[in-house]
């Protein structure tokens, strides 16, 4: 039987010198205080590095033209475990479907990263950035033109150059 | 119409002389936000009421309306000590339901998982406790090493605490590049630390004297009150599902199920410190047996297909749609799944009708069932002891209220 059952000893209470308690972990503190791991990390003033499958603010992707490239499909509103997606679709002259709305309410996103991945056209992203503090709280709703406008990297979740994440 | 009903709160026996204090909801000694009504004489505690419901979010409810892969962003915020093994089990008792077989990659990723949320909990636990009684140095050790972990979680799966890392029939991503040396390199490692904190623990006469003979159950009377987990091995009953009712090849890995003697908040701090080791060796094995291969079934029920199919492919393409709008469709019947999580039983029950949503989801809480036993077990003792053996239980409010 390869799980066996230890029993734990306990030692008898013999040990009651506080003084020596208390001096032994100072012992250890010592050592640690001549031998220093360091662990703080020194934000703001150093920057935080975040692992590329960082999941955090969204970013919408553009075609070299300048237009969104999602097209309306309504996969990520249907997805969303939180709701925060608005979507109204349109289509323009030549038939192809775009974002007339496309709004994504930061507050009550999870950032699941459901969206991106279910996005059959790599359009919306959630990306390597944490740090969206507002002033007030309708700017954390945002809309397709900011969506577009951030510049920070996205998540190598759900990316096909990474055959790891899928 | 809603009718209004009034909560009786215990009433102070005034003609005794005995106090009534209010421990919490605010309290960082509570744990969480658990709001203790204490009678004390003195010192002395005569009756405890624990009263709950301050984090009450209504996950089970929610879920109702949540498809099935929806949910497990739910599960993780339940338990957010160890989210991973939350999000593991919910969907181990999905696929039961389904009659699915995962990889045998994604068993083991999941073995590891769950290993190391044991850890990343018990090492929680292990500072806080200690901070209950006076020790400040072993919680810098302790969260220096769990920060560790948080990097891990980041890793693979791009968050610190909510992970929201499995889907029903696999994982939400392959391991990284890499994470498994990250996390042999934390397992050779890791017991210098825990070494380090037994050296000021384990021996040391204040803390031999706060927690020996504070808060002993015996053995019957912890079956009796539903104890499951570590709490339940202190009091010398060595029952682990693990090695009980093994899932996921348990029976196949070497470890030792470490059980008390007495049953009070010592044997309990021993016996999840043995625990730490036990998980590390586990997990030293299971990273020694990880194949390679897919970590997602290769069933076109659940799986969606990959990005790059899905972009150059019509038929994976409807495929895709189809999976994301009508939802994973799980068999009608009802299915009971148990793990040995953290902190005791940890058990996921869902009924499905053949939809897309589950019609009842409800959770089996290891902790809400062992704060049950508080009263019982702080009755009579100090109100010191009262916090270090609320402490010894590690209870998470976020599960109890869920």
């Amino acid at each position: 039987m390869p799980i066996s059952t230890k029993i734990m000893e306990r030692p008898e209470a013999v040990e009651t010198s506080y003084l020596r308690a208390a001096l032994k972990g100072m012992k250890i503190t010592l050592k640690h205080m001549l031998n220093p791991k360091k662990v703080t990390q020194q934000y703001p003033e150093v920057e935080t590095r975040l692992h590329p499958r960082w999941r955090g603010t969204h970013r919408m992707e553009v075609h070299a033209d300048g237009r969104p490239k999602c097209v309306a499909c309504g996969l990520c509103p249907t997805v969303c475990p939180a709701n925060c997606i608005r979507l109204v679709g349109g289509e323009d002259d030549q038939g192809n479907r775009y974002p007339v709305v496309y709004e994504i309410d930061e507050f009550r996103c999870i950032f699941c990263g459901m969206c991106q991945e279910v996005c059959p056209v790599e359009a919306i992203h959630v990306g390597q950035d944490f740090e969206n503090a507002e002033y007030t709280r309708e700017r954390f709703v945002y809309d397709l033109d900011r969506l577009m406008n951030q510049d920070h990297p996205t998540t190598l979740l759900w990316d096909p150059a990474d055959p790891l994440s899928e | 119409m809603t009718t209004q009903r009034t909560i009786e709160l215990p009433q102070p026996n005034m003609e005794s002389g005995n106090m009534l204090v209010n421990i919490g909801p605010q309290h960082p000694a509570t744990h969480g936000v658990l709001r203790l009504l204490c009678e004390l004489d003195g010192e002395t505690v005569i009756k405890i009421d624990p009263d709950i419901g301050y984090l009450h979010s209504s996950f089970e409810k929610l879920g109702e309306y949540r498809t099935w892969n929806q949910i497990i962003p739910l599960t993780d915020r339940m338990d957010y000590l160890a989210p991973l093994m939350y999000n593991c089990v919910y969907v181990m008792a999905v696929e039961k339901l389904m009659g699915l077989e995962v990889t045998e990659r994604c068993k083991i990723v999941r073995v590891l998982c769950m290993e190391m949320e044991r850890i990343f909990s018990h090492l929680l636990w292990l500072g806080t406790t200690a901070i209950d009684v006076g020790a400040f140095t072993p919680f810098l050790y302790a969260f220096q090493e769990r920060e560790r972990i948080y990097k891990l979680h980041e890793a693979f799966t791009g968050a610190r605490i909510t992970t929201s890392a499995t889907r029903v029939g696999g994982m939400m991503a392959d391991l990284p590049e890499g994470w498994t040396d990250q996390l042999k390199d934390f397992v050779y490692t890791f017991p210098d630390t825990l070494d380090e904190i037994e050296n000021l623990l384990t021996r040391n006469g204040i803390h031999l004297g706060r927690t020996q003979g504070i808060g002993c159950i015996p053995a019957d009377e912890a079956i009796n009150a539903g104890f499951t987990g570590p709490n339940l091995r202190a009091s010398g009953v060595d029952y682990d599902l693990r090695k009980d009712r093994p899932y996921y090849d348990y029976e196949s890995y070497e470890f030792d199920v470490p059980v008390g003697t007495k049953g009070d908040c010592y044997d309990r701090y021993l016996v999840r410190m043995e625990e730490m080791r036990q998980s590390l060796k586990i997990l030293d094995q299971a990273l020694a047996r990880l194949p390679d291969g897919r970590i997602n079934v290769d069933d076109p029920r659940v799986s969606l297909p990959s990005k790059t199919d899905c972009m150059n492919d019509m038929e994976s393409m409807i495929h895709h749609f189809k999976i994301v709008t009508e939802g994973i469709r799980v068999p009608p019947g009802d299915c009971y799944f148990a793990v040995e999580g953290s902190k005791g039983e940890l058990g996921m029950y869902v009924v499905s009708d053949g939809g897309e949503k589950p019609i009842r989801w409800r959770v089996r809480p290891p902790s809400f069932v062992n704060l049950s036993v508080l009263p019982q077990l702080a009755e009579g003792h100090q109100v010191s002891d009262l916090i270090m053996i609320n402490a010894s239980l590690d209870i998470v409010l976020g599960e109890i209220d869920r």
